[in-house]
């Protein structure tokens, strides 16, 4: 327990305070060691996080709760689950890989971007460990609000037109959210998860199912304008195309799945049981699939064709979901780390390709295969993590989704889910050949490959890629024999 | 239950309704960045007024407070940085119609 209580203290202290140094020393000074100070908060996390994971494994026990007393009249209570450990892990990962980026694409406000980064990783930790729906919402909030100001802080044309649809769209967002705990609050008297647990569905009357259902509609259509599932998608590609490509890594990376995927696995796992939600959820997911994949494969910008993947992907994550099984969260879960992987992948290519020839559009690239071997081999990589092409990660948990799907009777969409893949796999051929394959233009005859902290992101972020597919079964065969499947 | 409080929780739910209804008026019909803005937190008042009234029903009025109260705060900063958004945009279009924002799409 004392292990866990310190790594959830260093897991929220340590952003605050470097945040507090930032801002104490002068603009000239912390320009310098900003960036560097930025990157003891994911590597602290990852040591906090696997320290807590051995705990766990080691108490065999699901879920332990902390509460730390202010003064002995308000006490605080944060929760460490299983997968708010994957949550937390992949949090750490994609700052790391973010901030591996920055150095080379933010030439200026160095220290503006560490801050937010900090607030950004503060207010997604909240999120994961927090035990009530108020304090989700809070921490929500803080996480929009630095993504916002993470997307316009350059002040480009584009980005302060992304921010903006993202700003309204994202008011919108809590709006609904809101309102949904204004109608639970109102039945239940208490937003804490211990207390929504048991009278969730207790002794209802039609007026409160009514409610109840109404607090759904409204806080699934608040979550996933947060996921950007497709009738709500339309603000994701424009910010993720517009932000500055560290900041792209972040919020495709990690940040929808934190602000959406998140807040969706907490209320199914209260009120999945009812009639209609289920549904609802495939639905949401299957349109995505193929929503996001077609819109992919229609786009000549680099990072927006990742981003309408992104789209795509989190359909799969929302049939995960969907099933309102332990194997399908088990996938949801799975594919939200893989998903992380391969996407921060993905944009940090972006950055690489941008960096190098300057430009974004897959029309004017071609041949970069030969001129920059690491970034064409994580790029495969990555794409076939994402088509779900066997020994890569991706598969794995797109087969426990399927499986999920299957035993859980909703077999037209299992199909759907599989045959979708093709879609995956035909808009990253496209880009893969268009930007690295076939033959070398003219223009691009004195292209180098990067180096650097990005060219190091590249390739950690592929070794998890590749280690996360090949150690999978073995992984799971282990939490099993923990006891904490 | 008495009568009176009846008629004031209706009244209000009814109230918020309108609220929320005129707020996303607001956001389809204008075409100026600073009246979006306002559409939406008209819209976003409208909520705390239901937290309350959730509060005044189930008679946890004190811990609904302290929810709008931190809400409240909440929207403030979000309000800060939207007009933020908006001056940028001002300073580089020389207006605040929402038509300019069109760079990003397909």
């Amino acid at each position: 327990m004392q292990v866990i209580e310190s790594s959830t203290v260093l897991i929220f202290a340590v952003p605050l305070v470097i945040f507090l140094i930032n801002s104490l020393f002068s603009k000239r000074l912390a320009e310098k060691f900003s960036m560097g100070l930025a990157y003891v908060a994911p590597i602290t996390q990852i040591v906090a996080t696997a320290a807590c994971f051995v705990q766990i494994a080691h108490l065999k026990q699901h879920d332990i709760i902390i509460s730390w007393d202010l003064a002995g009249a308000v006490s605080m209570r944060f929760a460490v689950h299983t997968y708010s450990l994957v949550f937390l892990f992949c949090i750490a990962l994609v700052s790391l890989a973010s901030i591996m980026v920055a150095n080379r694409t933010v030439p200026q406000k160095r220290t503006g971007f560490a801050s937010l980064l900090m607030m950004l990783i503060l207010g997604m930790n909240g999120i994961v460990m927090v035990t009530d729906l108020f304090s989700l919402y809070v921490f929500l909030e803080i996480v929009g609000i630095s993504s916002f100001v993470l997307i316009a802080m350059f002040k480009s044309e584009t980005g302060l037109e992304g921010a903006f649809k993202y700003l309204v769209m994202s008011v919108l967002a809590s709006i609904m959210i809101l309102t949904g705990l204004a109608f639970i609050f109102m039945q239940t008297g208490s937003l804490q998860y211990d207390h929504l647990e048991a009278s969730a569905l207790a002794g209802q009357s039609p007026t409160q199912l009514v409610l109840i259902y109404a607090a759904m509609i409204l806080m699934i259509a608040g979550f996933a304008i947060k996921t950007g599932a497709v009738p709500f998608h339309s603000w994701l590609p424009d910010a993720h195309q517009s932000a500055n490509t560290a900041v792209s890594v972040l919020l495709s990376g990690i940040v929808i799945k934190v602000a959406g995927i998140y807040g969706l696995i907490v209320i199914t796992g209260f009120f999945g049981k009812l009639p209609g939600i289920k549904l609802t959820l495939f639905i949401m997911g299957t349109i995505s699939i193929i929503i996001g994949a077609l819109f992919a494969l229609r786009q000549s910008h680099f990072k927006r064709i990742v981003a309408y993947s992104s789209v795509s992907q989190m359909g799969y994550i929302l049939l995960g979901l969907s099933t309102v099984s332990m194997l399908g969260l088990l996938g949801a879960v799975a594919h939200v780390f893989n998903h992380a992987t391969f996407k921060s992948t993905l944009f940090t290519n972006a950055a690489a390709v941008h960096e190098q020839t300057g430009t974004y559009d897959i029309n004017e690239l071609g041949g970069l295969e030969k001129k920059m071997g690491v970034t064409s081999f994580s790029s495969l990589a990555a794409f076939m993590s994402t088509a779900g092409i066997p020994p890569f990660a991706g598969f794995w948990s797109k087969l426990l989704i399927i499986m999920a799907l299957w035993s859980s009777g909703a077999r037209v969409f299992a199909a759907i889910a599989l045959f979708a893949s093709i879609f995956t796999a035909a808009y990253f051929l496209r880009l893969q050949r268009k930007v690295f394959f076939g033959k070398l233009r003219d223009q691009l005859a004195g292209i180098t490959e990067i180096g650097g902290s990005v060219k190091l992101a590249q390739i950690m972020l592929t070794v998890v890629t590749i280690a996360a597919g090949l150690l999978f079964p073995f992984a799971l065969l282990y939490f099993r024999g923990i006891g904490l499947l | 239950m008495s009568k009176m409080e009846a008629y004031v929780e209706t009244g209000m739910l009814v109230v918020g309704f309108l609220l929320i209804v005129a707020g996303c008026y607001c956001l389809i019909r204008t075409y100026h960045l600073l009246k979006i803005i306002i559409g939406v937190e008209v819209a976003m008042k409208a909520v705390t007024m239901f937290v309350i009234l959730a509060g005044f029903i189930n008679g946890k009025i004190a811990l609904a407070q302290a929810f709008v109260i931190t809400v409240i705060v909440i929207e403030v900063v979000v309000a800060v940085v939207a007009v933020g958004l908006a001056i940028n945009l001002y300073r580089i279009y020389g207006n605040m119609d929402i038509r300019n924002l069109r760079k990003l799409k397909g």
